[in-house]
Formats: structure tokens, C-alpha cells, sequence
């Protein structure tokens, strides 16, 4: 009985020291954290795994990683299991630099010197750019994009919305009572992200002076332009999946996003395209956007011959993410978007010309992604008239604004 | 002697550890977090009552808004939920335990197995039940509207997964401890005249005095942590009547841009505090009455 207690507790006593000892990777192996848990993890491991087969001295990891952003605080806090190298949104970027967490890309872009902002698509770039320190290199640009149902566009004769590539919010309300029942001119898919290219549009921003500017002209221009279209019947109804009524052929345009034209191709009968999202004005337009940058988290156990090694693993992204594309997503290398199989791709629209590249935005603004989440949270309501929007817009401030206020006084 | 008095303590050793790393440690350090500010990356700050202070008394900030709704519609949710999740149990439990019902332990079994459904796996097929395209609502029912987006229908698909997936375990409880009753008792209250229903009140119920009390704190509890249903279901719509509690301590710790800890710690606290002054309740007023 006491021996076999003995085995126990020294089994016990293994596994724990087995498990403790997960996370301290091999010392030649790049350990890479995504949050790409969806299908484009498929893609990228494909990539890492090419990576690999040309025996680089150190090898790549990738650990798709669910909920990333709280385990990266985790081992930040702890020190211990740092990504040698990572994946983050640029919308993490200003608030990762003002806490101090990320390390400069410099040494690798010294050991690369392709690694550079010519090479790579100008807002992408800059986007891991804080006051002249360079902190990611891009992997690419994921926007918001608007397909179009070619037949449904026929049928209702509107494919002349599509010859300036700016459908505008008046040609949409020009097919007013035009629509058979159960057809609908536009979804309300990512209906946040086509706000915030409104505001774009409209030439108003989201801060001002650093502080965040929700409660603005602007703001409830872009709402109210919207909310046109949800008034006059032409939005697919509140609560429904919009995406879903586009796939099954109802919805004249669907404003989701890039990486979608996968998913729609492979819905039979869909015969579709893409273009820019809708605009308050013939003149411009924009699709809101986000990137996916390659960082390096603070370690100090990271080595420099390590960094070296990260500088051909993204030099090798630079050249060989044509993989990346097949994932819907608007790759970030120049090399990757001038060569002509990338034009097979449905996204290589938005790299067409400057000025589509252009209406590519990231916004940087350090509080960004508070803005979203009140602009994401309330959207909906003020565009179908559930809320009063002078009302409404003044609680998104307040939202953004205690939110912020929680998070200045705990840096001090 | 020595030797032997060490024993039970590898017996509770294992439980106690874990309890003390993955249990007693957080919670600890959740209590302490809640008294600070913290973006989970930096250090916390120490900033004493202020967090509850914002929660429970400034009546502008966005976080006693948060808090208030929060609770309010945990609540609603505890008070529609709880009472179905102990009567509907009960039912069934004693009904299958007639004579002439057949196949007690395949209905038994049906009934069990949706709580072993995840709730996301469980709500995507609820959600498409209740899509008013695909769904029953609109092509059984008639209903125009949709349901997820409008209440009281938003409140009734998520009571009606939760119900779905919850009445099982308690039925189980239930039924173990119904059958742990003498028959003698129902043999002699059936000769001196008593009908069913008498039965019922005067001997299944205060027999199964103690499991009622154990699953009564124990689903309201677990009702006032909520989270799955209303996440999948109406992702806290429409205007957020169906956002729980849950939902913003979430959204605060681990949702967009810089981590707001300290605060959703502080919610949490509150959230567990209620938790235990209502579960304390409960059990005293149950318990008396009982005896």
C-alpha cells in the first residue's frame, strides 16, 4: 500500500514537472503565436511549413492561439513562455508601444534590408511606425470590403452604380420601391466599420487633440446617411443575418469583409463581385481596415542570432505570401501584389490603382478600439431608429471616455 | 501511530491542492485586483474603494450604467429560469416514477443529454430553429418578427435553450432521491385515502426536503452566472436587454483595446457577493420552513 503510494506521488510529481516544463521551446526553434484560429490558420501553417522545408537553421513554431491577447498578458506578467514572435492587430499596436511591450523591429531590419517601407504597402507600414520606431513588419491589410450580386444587379439595372467605383448612398435609395418583396439592397454586416469609413468620408476623425471625439458632427452625419437607407426599407431587417440573405441571393450588396470571398465562392449560384464600400459622396470613399503585423514581444531570453533568424522568416513572408492571398486577404508585400498571379485573387481589386490603395484606413488612433466597441455596440440601434441618436451619441462619448479614464490614472 | 494520522491528508491532498491553485489563489487575487486598476500588462495600482465607489454610486459613469443593467438582467433572467430549471425537474422525476411508464431510463436519458451539449454547439442549432427564414417562428408560428432581435421573444429563446439544456441534472437529483423513499409510506397513505396530489405534498417533497434546498442554491447560483445563452443567442440584444452581468465583466477584462481589470474584478466581487447573500438566504428560509 505505502510503495504503491510512493509510484503515485512520483507520478504525481512527474507530470508536474513534465507539464511545468511545456512552453520552454527548443533553443532553435522560433516559437510563433497567431490568433488565427479560423481557416486562414491553414494558410499561414501551410506557409511556416514552407518555411521550414528549407532547413533555415532555426525552425518556425506556429501556435494558432485562441484568446491570444489575454495569454499574451499572462506570459508577459509571468515572464515566462514569450512568443519569440507574434501576430497582432494593428488596432494593439500605439497601446502595446505606450506600455512598453514590444521590441523594435531594428536590429532585424538591419539583418534584412529588405525588410523595409518601399517594399510593403504604405499604411500597413506605417502602422507599426511610433514616433519613428519601426515595431512590425506587415503581413497584410484585412478591409472592409462591399461584393456585389451580379444577377441581382441586372435584374434591377443598377450595374451603372459600379462605374465610378463608388456606389453612393443615393443611388442605393434611387432603387426605392424598385425591389421585388424579400429583396434587399444592402446587408448590415460589419455595419461599425462602414460607419467609420463614413467618417472618412465626411473628412471627420475620431479624436481630436488625442482626446476621442465620438459625440461630432461628423459621427451623426454618418448615421444619419446611413440611417437613410435603413428608413427607406432597403436594409436587410434588424436581427437578420444579412450575410446569410446575400449568400442566398436577396441582397444587392454585402459590406463584410475581405477575407468573406472565400466563403462566398463557395456558395453555388453566387455569382458575384467586389468593389468599394458604399459612400456619402460620388467623390471619395473608404474602406475601413485593419493589418495583421508580425512584432516581437519583450524577452530578454530572445538572442540575437534568434532575431537574425526572425529576419528570414519575414524576409521569406515578404517574398513567398502569395499562400496568404488565398486566405481573401490583401497581402502586405509589394513583391506579392505586383506579381501577376496575384491578380487572380478577387481582393487585387483594392490594389488596383493609388487611389484604391489610398481608401484602404487603418486607424491608429491610440484608443481606437474603445471607439469600435461603442460604435459596434450601438450602431445597429441608431441606424434602424431604435434610439435617439444625439442621446445615444453622448453615451458612446461618455463609454469611450470612462473607459480611457480607468486606463490613463493605472499607467501612472 | 505517526505514520497512519498522515494518511488522510493524501486522500484530501490532491483536491485541497488543486482547490488552493486554480480556486482559493484567484479569487484571492481577484478580490485584491478589484481594489486597483490594472490593464493586466502593468503592475496593479492600489486605488482602494474607488472602483465600487464608480460601480455602485456614480450615476454617470458608464460603469455603474454597465453594472446596474448587468445585474438587472441577471436578475430577470434568475427569476425566469430558476423556478422552471426545479419545477419541470420535478415533474417529470415524478412522473416517470408511475407504473405505467415505460422506458423510464431511455426518456431519462434524452432528457440528460442536452446539458452535455456545449452551449455554443447547442445555441447555433437553437438559433437557426428560431431564424425566422429557416426556423420555426416564422414558418410554423406565422411570426413576423425576429425573435432574437425583439422581446419578450429574446427572453424566451434563451429561457427555452437554458431549460432545454438544464432540466436533466436536477431531474436526476430529483429521481435519485424519489426513489430513495419508502414505498411503505405511499403503500399506507394510498389505504388511508390519500389521492395523488397528497401524496405528493405530504410525502414526495418533504422527503426530498434536501436535495430541493441543494438544487434550488445550486441553480440559482448557477443562473446568476449566465453567460453562454445570451452571448450566442442575442449577443445581449436587443439594446442591450439581454446583456448580463457576465457579458460586461468579460467585455472589460478581455474585450477590445486596453484591459479595464480592476473594474471588471470589482463586478465580479459585487456579482459574487449577491451570489452569496441570495444562496445564504435561501438556505435559511428553505431550512426553517422545512423544520
Amino acid at each position: 500500500m505505502k510503495k504503491k503510494m510512493g509510484v503515485s506521488l512520483i507520478l504525481a510529481l512527474l507530470a508536474v514537472a513534465v507539464l511545468g516544463g511545456c512552453g520552454n521551446g527548443d533553443k532553435n526553434t522560433i516559437t510563433f503565436w497567431t490568433p488565427l484560429t479560423g481557416d486562414d490558420g491553414a494558410y499561414m501553417d501551410q506557409l511556416v511549413k514552407d518555411y521550414n522545408a528549407t532547413n533555415p537553421e532555426y525552425k518556425v513554431k506556429h501556435v494558432i492561439t485562441s484568446d491570444m491577447y489575454t495569454k499574451i498578458s499572462t506570459v508577459l506578467n509571468s515572464g515566462k513562455g514569450v512568443p519569440d514572435l507574434s501576430i497582432i492587430h494593428a488596432d494593439r499596436v500605439p497601446s502595446f508601444v505606450k506600455q512598453g511591450v514590444l521590441e523594435p523591429m531594428t536590429a532585424v531590419m538591419q539583418a534584412q534590408p529588405e525588410l523595409k517601407e518601399d517594399n510593403y504597402l504604405p499604411q500597413a507600414w506605417a502602422t507599426g511606425n511610433v514616433e519613428g520606431t519601426q515595431y512590425t513588419v506587415p503581413l497584410d491589410i484585412h478591409s472592409n470590403a462591399m461584393y456585389y450580386n451580379k444577377n441581382l444587379l441586372k435584374k434591377y439595372n443598377a450595374e451603372s452604380f459600379l462605374d465610378d467605383d463608388v456606389v453612393t448612398i443615393d443611388e442605393m435609395l434611387s432603387l426605392q420601391g424598385k425591389l421585388d418583396d424579400g429583396d434587399y439592397v444592402v446587408n448590415d454586416a460589419l455595419l461599425g466599420w462602414v460607419v467609420l469609413a463614413q467618417i472618412q468620408n465626411l473628412g471627420g476623425d475620431i479624436q481630436q487633440d488625442g482626446k476621442p471625439a465620438v459625440n461630432t458632427e461628423a459621427m451623426k452625419q454618418a448615421f444619419t446617411e446611413i440611417k437613410k437607407v435603413a428608413d427607406a426599407g432597403l436594409m436587410t431587417p434588424f436581427g437578420e443575418d444579412g450575410y446569410l440573405m446575400f449568400q442566398a441571393g436577396n441582397v444587392l450588396f454585402s459590406t463584410d469583409g475581405t477575407w468573406s470571398s472565400t466563403a462566398h465562392a463557395a456558395v453555388d449560384g453566387l455569382d458575384f463581385g467586389v468593389t468599394n464600400i458604399y459612400s456619402t459622396s460620388a467623390d471619395t470613399y473608404t474602406n475601413r481596415a485593419s493589418s495583421h503585423l508580425f512584432s516581437m514581444l519583450k524577452n530578454e531570453k530572445r538572442t540575437d542570432e534568434k532575431e537574425q533568424a526572425i529576419g528570414q522568416f519575414l524576409e521569406f513572408i515578404r517574398q513567398h505570401s502569395i499562400e496568404w492571398a488565398k486566405a481573401g486577404q490583401i497581402v502586405a508585400s509589394k513583391q506579392v501584389i505586383e506579381s501577376p498571379d496575384y491578380n487572380n485573387y478577387i481582393q487585387s481589386f483594392f490594389t488596383s490603382n493609388e487611389k484604391e490603395i489610398e481608401s484602404l484606413y487603418i486607424y491608429t488612433y491610440e484608443y481606437y478600439p474603445y471607439v469600435a466597441e461603442a460604435v459596434d455596440t450601438y450602431a445597429a440601434d441608431i441606424v434602424r431608429g431604435n434610439v435617439d441618436i444625439d442621446e445615444t451619441l453622448a453615451t458612446m462619448q461618455k463609454f469611450v471616455e470612462d473607459k480611457i479614464a480607468e486606463g490613463n490614472s493605472a499607467a501612472k | 501511530m505517526k505514520k497512519k494520522s498522515l494518511t488522510p491528508y493524501f486522500f484530501v491532498g490532491p483536491h485541497l491542492i488543486l482547490f488552493i491553485v486554480f480556486i482559493l489563489l484567484p479569487t484571492l487575487y481577484g478580490i485584491y485586483a478589484s481594489f486597483t486598476q490594472w490593464n493586466l500588462i502593468n503592475d496593479p495600482v492600489w486605488v482602494g474603494l474607488a472602483n465600487y465607489k464608480t460601480i455602485l454610486f456614480d450615476a454617470e459613469s458608464t460603469f455603474y450604467t454597465q453594472f446596474m443593467n448587468g445585474l438587472k438582467n441577471t436578475l430577470i433572467f434568475v427569476v425566469l429560469s430558476v423556478p422552471i430549471l426545479i419545477v419541470i425537474p420535478l415533474m417529470i422525476a415524478v412522473s416517470l416514477e408511475h407504473k405505467k411508464v415505460k422506458m423510464k431510463n431511455v426518456i431519462q436519458s434524452i432528457l440528460y443529454i442536452p446539458g452535455l451539449i456545449s452551449i455554443s454547439a447547442a445555441a447555433l442549432i437553437w438559433s437557426l430553429i428560431f431564424n425566422k427564414q429557416l426556423g420555426i417562428t416564422n414558418n410554423v408560428f406565422g411570426s413576423e418578427t425576429v425573435w432574437a432581435a425583439n422581446q419578450p421573444y429574446a427572453w424566451l429563446i434563451i429561457i427555452v435553450i437554458t431549460v432545454w439544456g438544464g432540466v436533466g441534472g436536477n431531474m436526476i437529483i430529483y429521481r435519485a432521491s424519489i426513489s430513495g423513499v419508502s414505498k411503505d409510506l405511499y403503500e399506507s397513505a394510498e389505504m388511508d385515502g390519500a389521492g395523488p396530489v397528497r401524496r405528493f405534498s405530504s410525502i414526495t417533497l418533504p422527503s426530498i426536503r434536501f436535495p430541493l434546498i441543494y438544487t434550488f442554491v445550486m441553480t440559482t447560483a448557477g443562473a446568476f452566472n449566465v453567460f453562454g445563452q445570451p452571448l450566442m443567442m442575442t449577443d445581449g440584444g436587443p439594446r442591450q436587454s439581454t446583456t448580463v452581468l457576465m457579458m460586461y465583466i468579460r467585455q472589460l477584462a478581455f474585450g477590445h483595446g486596453e484591459s479595464i481589470a480592476g473594474m471588471a474584478s470589482a463586478m465580479a466581487v459585487l456579482l459574487g457577493l449577491v451570489i452569496l447573500v441570495i444562496s445564504a438566504l435561501q438556505y435559511y428560509v428553505m431550512n426553517r420552513n422545512a423544520s
